[in-house]
Order: C-alpha cells, then structure tokens, then sequence
C-alpha cells in the first residue's frame, strides 16, 4: 500500500516538473534571446547594445481595432525581428518583413518605410492565421478546426492531397488586399479581378448571389464565401462541383488552374460587407444592380440580347457559340417557339413543359416581352446538311452521340429524351408516329416540332438515318393490335371512378399514386414512366394509343401488357376516362368534370 | 495544570510553533487507539469519519474506490473551475477568444483546461460506475433506500453540471451538441418547448443560452451537488457505514461491551452502532481509512494530470450558426439517448430515459429482497443483477453505436 502510495505520488511530482518545463519555457523565448543576441553583435550604437542586454523575453502583441472585429496578433512575438532592416538576410522566424515598392513602401534618405505599418494593421489582417497563438500550428493556422490559415503558406492535414500544391504562394493574399482595396481594376490584386471578370464571362453569377454583384437565385449565395469556406474547398466545389453535393446541377466547366486559382481567390475575398466599404454603400450598390441596366435607346431585340446576357440564361441554355449544358439550345427558338409560348414559358416555365426544372424568374413583363422579342427573331434555319449533321446540330444535345437518350442536358429534362438503341420501342411503333414527333414536336416536353426548321426530305433523312445507326432496324415494323380508335367506354363519373379503383391497384407502383410518373419505383426506371398529368402531353395522345399502350404494354419500356394481367378493353376504358378526366385541359371538353 | 506557564519572551517566542501547532491540531501523532479515535474525533476534516470503520469498509475490492475517486475529481474540478473563472467571459463575442488565450497564452491555462475537461469527462463516468458497483452489491437496500435515491439525484446532476460546461468554450462541437442536446428535451410531452426555452432563454442557442449555462454551470448545480453530497455522505454513516455482509457467526470475534464509555458517541445509537452486542470486526480510521483515502486521491490526481499532459481538451473553429457540422452528436454520454433518438424521438429522448430514471429511483422500494447485501453478484440477487445489467449494456452500445458508428446523416458507418 505504501509503495503504491509513493509510486503515485512520484508521478504528480514528475508530470508537475513536466508541466513546470512546458509552461515555462518557450519556443518564443529562445527566439527572442537568439535575436537579442544577434542584434547586440549587430549594433554599432552602444546604447541600444545596453538596452538589448537588458530586454528579458515577453509576449509582444500589436492590438489592431481599425479593421473589423479588434484583432490581436502576437505574431511577432516570434517574428520580433520583422521590423528590423538588419535581419533582411535571417532565416525565419528571425528574418525581416521584405519591403516591397508594389506594397506602397518608399525609400527616404537610404531607408526603407512601410506604407502598411504592422502597428497599424496588424499580421492577420493581410496575411490571416490566428494573432492569438503563440506556436506554429495554432498561429500558423495549421489547426484543422482554424477557419483562417495563413493564405498561401499553410495547408491544412485535412486538405485534399491533390489540391495542395495549387493552393500556396502569395497570390491567395491578393484576397486579403481585396478587402481593402475593392477598386475592380487595382493593380496589386490582379487575380482578384480576373476572377471577378471570369464571374461574369463563366455565367457564375446567373446562378450564384454574391451581394452588389449578383442576384443569382440557383446556386448557393456567395456573399460571404471567403469568410464561411477555405480555399481547399473553393477549389474542390469549382473543379469538382458534386463532390460535396450528389445532387448539385453545377456544370463542371473544365477551367484551367490558373483560371480555377483566380475564382477561388476572388470568392475568397467575398466577406460580406468588407473594411472599405458601410452598410450603407452594399444597400446603394444592391438597389443599382437589381436593375439591368439597358442602354437608353435600346429597345425590343436589342434590349433582349442585352437581358440574355445580363440574366446569364445561356448559364443553362445553349446560343450560339454560348453553351451551360444544362438546357435547350435556342438558337431556333424563334423557329420553333411563338411568343405565346415563350411569354407563358417565362412567367411559368411548368406551364408549358409541366416537369421543367427551370426556375421561375420574376422580372417585369417588360423584360419578358423583350426577350420574347429577341429570341423570336432568332429565325434563322440551320442550313441544308446531310442526316448525321443535322443529327448533330439538332438532336445530339438531347438524345446523344449515340443516340442512346443521354446527351449532355439529358440528365436535366423530364421527360428523358428518348433512348433510340432500344430496338424493341422503335420497332414497334409506326413510322408516322415518329414523324409526327420530328416534325409537330411531342406536347408537354422539350422536343420541339423541328418541321418548321426542317424540310419533309430532311426529316424522313434523320429518322431514317436514327432507325439505321442507333436502332439497327431497316424499318419499324409493328404490330396490329386490335384496339379501338375511340374510347368506346362513354365517359361517367361511374367509368372515371372505377378507372381510379384500377388505377389505384394496378399503376401506382409506377405512375404514383398522383398519377405524376413519381411512383416509388419510378427511380429505378428507364425511361421514367409518364407523367399522366402532363396535360398537353395527354391531350395530345390518341385514344388508341393509349389503349394500345395499357392493353399491350410499351416495348423498350417497363410498361407490361397490361391484357396479360387480367385488365378488359372496358377497363382500360375506364382507366382512359380516369386520366383524361384528371387533367385540365381534358376538362373543358368532357362536361362530367366540369362540375 | 496549576502551575503558572514560564511567560518570558525568549520562552515564549521558543515554544510558538509547537504552541501554534497543538492550538491547531489537539492531538499529537496517535499512539495509542485512544488518542486514534481522538485524532478522528477533534478535528473538523477528519470528523466526517467515523473512529472505527469496519473491515470491509477497506476492501479495494468491494468497493474499487469509485464514490471517493468521484468526490476526488469533483475536487480537482472545483479547483480548476475556479481559476479557470479568473479569465472566462460567458459572451459570444468573447468566450472564444478567451479559449485561445486560455491555450496559446496564460501560463498553465491550457493544463487546467485539460484537467477540467478531462476530470468532468471522469467524473460522469465515475458516478456511473458507482451507481453500477452500489447495485451490483446490493447496497441500496434497508436501510440504504434513501441513499441510494440521493445518489440517483447526484447522477442527475453530474450530468447536467457536465452538460451545462460542455457549451461555454463555445466553439462548434459546443454549440451543436447543446443544440442537439436541449432539442431532445424538447420532445418532452406538453412543458417540452417550455423547458427548452427556459434553458436556452430563447428559442436557439445564442448569448442568453450562454450565460444561462454558465450561471448553472458555476454557481447553481455545484451548489445543488455540494448540498446532496453532504447528505449522501452524512447518511453513510446514520445508515451504519458501507453496506456489508451479515457476520457468518455471532461469537467467534471479541465483543464490545456496552460499560465502555465513549463519550458523546454514547448516544449515537442508532439500530447500527457499534457499541452494543455485535462482534466487532473494526478496524481505527486513522490511520487505515486515511492512508486508503490519500492513495485514492493521490491516484486519481496523478491519472488526471497524465492524462491532460499528454491529450489536449478539443476546440474546434468558432461557432458558425450557418454551418452544422454533419453530423451534429450531443456529448458522449448523451449519445446512447441520441441514438434512441434517431428511431423514435419522443420515445428515445423522453419515454425510456424518464422511464429508466424512475426505475432507478424506485429500485430500492421495489427490490425488497434483503438478501445479497455486500457481496458482488450475489447469487440471490441474480434476476435484479442481470436486468441492470442488461440496461446497462444496452445503454453502453447505445453510445457506442452513436459515438463511432454514426457518420453524416447518422448513417450506419464503419470506424475501421
């Protein structure tokens, strides 16, 4: 028990002299002896000699209120030397702060003076890292947990490997500048401003917001990116921009380093409001960028290239050499698209194509008109080519290279291009049908009617040219089911709602229980099943289509032949007066679901 | 006695320490057992001890030392809690910083932190396994019952004491396990909202929060756990000291007679006192029990001071009410509730931590059974062992589970 006793009691004593040792003697403190020593045996002047004999070490600290939140930096606590223009040959963290013409120092009578003086700025305030610590990986911001390591010298253990060596040298400080220095063409920030402009030209700002300087609603608000995100994880969202978010619709534009190293330190400047400027100026500067502005004198196309632009629609859209790869291409738009369309499309992009993802935009009326004006003048067919070129400036967007339904926007339209490899679909299925497709466009989707762009010739050509490379058929050959052209079960609200009861118990898993295509399986399913209360889809489908889809299934798709299942014509009747009835436009016609 | 004192100077300035010395402590160093119980007896520290204890008492074994370690780290967090008061400020714009004084800049700030932290962790887990040994024992029944209750109380506010420090560093893992932690006592049924908003002072966690807490944190539940330790502590010996087994044979030690006069301990004669026809099978406190009580202590300290000299209390960036760390885990004792949580929330934040709480509170009133008392797992106690043990573990996986199991969106993750 007592040797116990004295064991234990010798392990209090030892950790407390570990502890003693720790707390008492510093690394700082060997710094600064080391400098007293250098500069005494540097001094010429005996009376400085004497007062560095009699300096002890302590903490220096510089306290900075000038810039935001009062900052505390005892960064030259090791650093002690930074000031002293005799140790410009030193090794850190004995060396002096280089001075430097571009930072505004001047030269007066053989010495060198600082235009930002660290009395008054501090260390943190330009180069960051944490003014408070007084060892390297908390000062330095080494620290994984620190929000601000120094910019471009320190990177973080948790960083990602690959980034790293982009992610130093002193360019990142340009963000600090930034905070200051806000003029957009400042000489020492130069890749502050070419990010600031790659914003602009990359359409960054028709999804992003960044305060006075873009109203984006898409992606997330930028305003304060410099402040909430290190540069390791700038970079990653901008070259890889669903690495932390699966479902992110950010395009990956495949820049350049040096293009990706101007973006992440012009975002790293953005801190909300920053030291040069009020409250009062971001309003002012808000309330003008809210308004586009369009040159006096402009007016119909003119203003609405000129809101193309501003608004960044081509950030999704496609014109002319300008592509987001994200939504349809409108270089034909005034083609293929009246003004009706376009006008009901912009107040309410689902009024038309019920499952688009395009946001609603609430700008004045005036703007639509404008840019109804401009896209509708756009009219200008594609010139006369052979089917696999006019396959690829038409269709390859959507339907693919391989004509297998997943062109580079397809992942973004709903309904899903069709997939043409599926020879089991395009075998059976008239010719007409296609046809009508290309030419009239399918209601209710983003296939638009390309007989007003093409001639008959071209389109017998493309289809002919897609039945031959993608679906490897000579021609479609399908067969005659015995299905009625006319829903020959008279409408009811006794047919409608046993077409619900069926509907209910036989379709849901797929089609939903809202009949909108979302049904539990439709995620697994390609193409998705339909949304049946797309209604400009429905209204355009024939009787007989239907019934041939529901009785006898759709090949190429999971849609089974429904008479194998027990369904009657008379049910797939019912089921066909329970769809259209629930879709508006249906409505008006039939007079039972009026009431 | 009638002789004058020698009242000279040179006398008199000779014999003042030995005067100041006995002034202070009555006794001389015992050497006989009378002056023993005397020691125990007049001094103010020392008479929190009975004069004799029994044997058992002493076992390491029986009771592994887990009431004193806790009182011994409750010490060292006193201590530490007070000096570390000399540089907190319970501000949201300040609390921050003053941490990273704390650990860059003031002398010795970081070890006290660390033992603090470190120490607040041990203590937790300390009552708990107390709780755990006091149960395993069978040392809450009659006449116990009431100790046993105190204890429970003790837990209760342990944990809210560990709860409440847990926010003031202030920093993400603070902000977002208090989040988590008083959301779950949000999901109690009718007053839930209420008692959430009267803990935070507001409907989110923010500078009323902080000062709420830090207020509980040092100066109310200290008070509450310092008031329900002297009772738990006084009624260790009104129930007759620690908890035994019955003596196998009546006769066979020597007995103490009820002629011997002990003074005011004479009328101490509760249904346990010693003096009376019981075998006597004690042992003096001074210096046994002491010597014990300093090796607990001196153990506990040193463990502490390893512990914090080698692993750092954590602090993570300053808080950023935008950006919840995913995901966001309550302190690790509130895990196994966390956890629960995730499957039902009323159920696993209210309904079975209420339900397991009344359990333990009613245990000694429900468990009539008075055999089994003051031996490990006794045979007769089995049914009651294996439930609490049951509950126990369970609990343990729980936090477990929730501790390295759980990754981003509380989905099941491996740790290797």
């Amino acid at each position: 028990m007592r040797l116990a006793l004295a064991i234990a009691s010798f392990v209090v004593l030892i950790v407390h002299g570990l502890v003693f040792h720790d707390q008492f003697f510093h690394r700082w403190e060997r710094h600064q002896t080391a400098y007293f020593e250098q500069a005494r045996s540097l001094s010429k002047n005996p009376r400085e000699r004497a007062e560095l004999e009699a300096r002890a070490p302590h903490i220096e600290q510089i306290i900075v209120t000038s810039f935001g939140d009062t900052r505390v930096d005892r960064c030259v606590t090791c650093h002690i030397a930074a000031d002293d223009p005799r140790f410009a040959g030193m090794a850190e963290p004995l060396k002096t702060h280089p001075y430097s013409a571009a930072l505004g120092d001047v030269q007066r009578n053989g010495h060198w003076e600082r235009r930002h003086k660290f009395s008054d700025f501090g260390c943190t305030v330009c180069h960051e890292g944490q003014g408070r610590g007084l060892d390297n990986f908390h000062s330095h911001g080494e620290d994984e947990f620190w929000p601000e390591p120094m910019l471009g010298y320190v990177t973080q253990a948790n960083w990602r490997k690959d980034f790293e060596p982009h992610l130093k040298g002193a360019a990142y400080m340009e963000a600090a500048c930034a905070q200051c220095h806000t003029q957009q063409d400042f000489a020492g920030t130069p890749h502050v401003n070419r990010g600031r402009k790659l914003f602009y030209a990359m359409n960054c700002y028709g999804c992003h917001k960044i305060d006075g300087i873009s109203e984006g609603t898409l992606g997330p608000d930028l305003t304060e990116a410099g402040k909430k995100f290190k540069i390791d994880y700038l970079w990653e969202s901008i070259v890889e921009p669903r690495a932390n978010l699966d479902t992110s619709f950010m395009p990956n534009f495949h820049l350049g380093n040096d293009d990706v190293e101007a973006l992440v330190i012009f975002l790293k400047s953005r801190r909300g409001v920053n030291f040069a400027e009020t409250t009062l100026d971001r309003y002012k500067a808000h309330i003008e960028n809210v308004a586009v502005v369009i040159p006096p004198g402009t007016a119909g196309e003119k203003a609405g290239e000129q809101l193309l632009a501003d608004r960044a629609c081509t950030a999704c859209h496609k014109l002319r050499d300008r592509d987001g790869g994200i939504a349809p291409d409108l270089s034909y738009e005034g083609l293929i698209r009246d003004d009706a369309w376009l006008m009901e499309h912009f107040k309410n992009p689902r009024s038309r194509i019920p499952d688009s993802i395009m946001p609603t935009f609430r700008f004045p009326d005036e703007d639509f008109e404008r840019l109804s004006a401009f896209l509708g003048s756009l009219k200008t067919p594609p010139a006369p080519a052979a089917a696999d070129v006019t396959y690829q400036q038409l269709c390859e967007r959507c339907h693919g290279e391989k004509g297998d339904g997943a062109g580079k926007v397809a992942w973004y339209i709903d309904p899903s291009p069709r997939d043409f490899t599926k020879q089991g679909f395009m075998s059976s299925k008239p010719r007409d049908r296609f046809v009508t497709s290309i030419k009239e466009g399918v209601p209710g989707t983003s296939m638009p009617p390309w007989g007003r762009t093409l001639k008959d010739d071209q389109v017998d050509g493309v289809l002919n040219y897609v039945l031959k490379t993608f679906a490897k058929i000579d021609a479609p050959s399908p067969k005659q089911h015995n299905v009625p052209d006319h829903n020959p079960v008279a409408t009811s609200d006794a047919s409608v709602s046993r077409g619900e009861k069926i509907f209910l118990e036989r379709c849901t898993g797929c089609h939903g229980r809202k009949a909108d295509g979302k049904g539990p399986n439709s995620l697994d399913i390609f193409p998705h099943p339909r949304n049946l209360r797309n209604h400009w889809f429905v209204a355009k489908v024939e009787d007989r289509r239907l019934f041939d889809s529901i009785l006898y299934g759709v090949q190429g798709t999971a849609m089974p032949s429904w008479i194998d299942y027990g369904l009657s014509k008379e049910d797939a009747g019912d089921i066909i007066n329970f769809i259209r009835g629930i879709n508006p436009s249906a409505r008006s016609e039939q007079p039972h679901a009026s009431n | 006695m009638s002789t004058a004192p020698d009242t000279t100077i040179w006398t008199t300035l000779k014999e003042l320490p030995s005067n100041v010395w006995s002034s202070i402590f009555r006794n001389p160093l015992p050497n006989t057992d009378l002056e023993r119980s005397s020691t125990s007896f007049t001094n103010f520290f020392l008479h929190i001890h009975p004069v004799k204890v029994h044997r058992n008492t002493l076992r390491p074994i029986y009771t592994l030392g887990l009431g004193l370690i806790s009182l011994f780290l409750f010490l060292i967090l006193v201590v530490t809690g007070v000096l570390l008061m000399f540089y907190y400020v319970p501000s949201t714009t300040q609390a921050y910083d003053r941490m990273l004084d704390l650990r860059g800049t003031v002398a010795f700030g970081i070890f006290l932190r660390n033992m603090h932290r470190w120490s607040a962790h041990g203590m937790v887990a300390m009552v708990f396994l107390h709780m755990c040994r006091v149960f395993l024992t069978g040392a809450y029944k009659k006449p116990r019952e009431f100790n046993w209750v105190i204890g429970v109380l003790l837990l209760l506010v342990t944990l809210f004491l560990s709860f409440t420090g847990y926010l003031l560093p202030w920093d993400q893992l603070a902000y977002w396990a208090i989040t988590v932690g008083t959301s779950i006592a949000a999901y109690a049924p009718l007053i839930g909202k209420q008692m959430q908003f009267v803990l935070l002072g507001d409907t989110t966690v923010g500078q009323e929060a902080l000062l709420r807490f830090y207020v509980l944190h040092v100066a109310v539940l200290p008070a509450v756990l310092v008031l329900l330790a002297a009772i738990h502590f006084w009624r260790i010996r009104k129930d007759g000291g620690l908890s035994r087994p019955q003596p196998a044979e009546a006769a066979a030690k020597p007995m103490v007679y009820k002629k011997v006069v002990y003074g005011l301990q004479g009328f101490v004669r509760g249904p346990f006192t010693k003096v009376g026809n019981v075998p006597d099978d004690s042992v003096y406190s001074w210096p046994n029990l002491l010597l014990s009580e300093l090796f607990v202590f001196v153990l506990t300290v040193s463990v502490i001071l390893v512990v914090s000299l080698l692993f750092n209390a954590p602090l993570e960036q300053p808080v950023n009410v935008m950006h919840p760390p995913n995901p966001a885990k309550a302190p690790w004792y509130f895990l196994g509730l966390q956890e629960m949580v995730s499957y039902s929330a009323f159920w696993g934040g209210i309904g079975i931590p209420g339900l397991m709480v009344a359990l333990l509170l009613g245990v000694p009133y429900l468990d009539r059974n008075p055999k089994g008392v003051g031996r490990w797992f006794a045979k007769e106690r089995l049914l009651a062992n294996t439930l609490f043990l049951t509950l126990v573990t369970l609990n343990v996986i729980f936090i477990i589970i929730g501790t390295f199991f759980r990754g981003p969106n509380w989905t099941f993750v491996s740790p290797f």
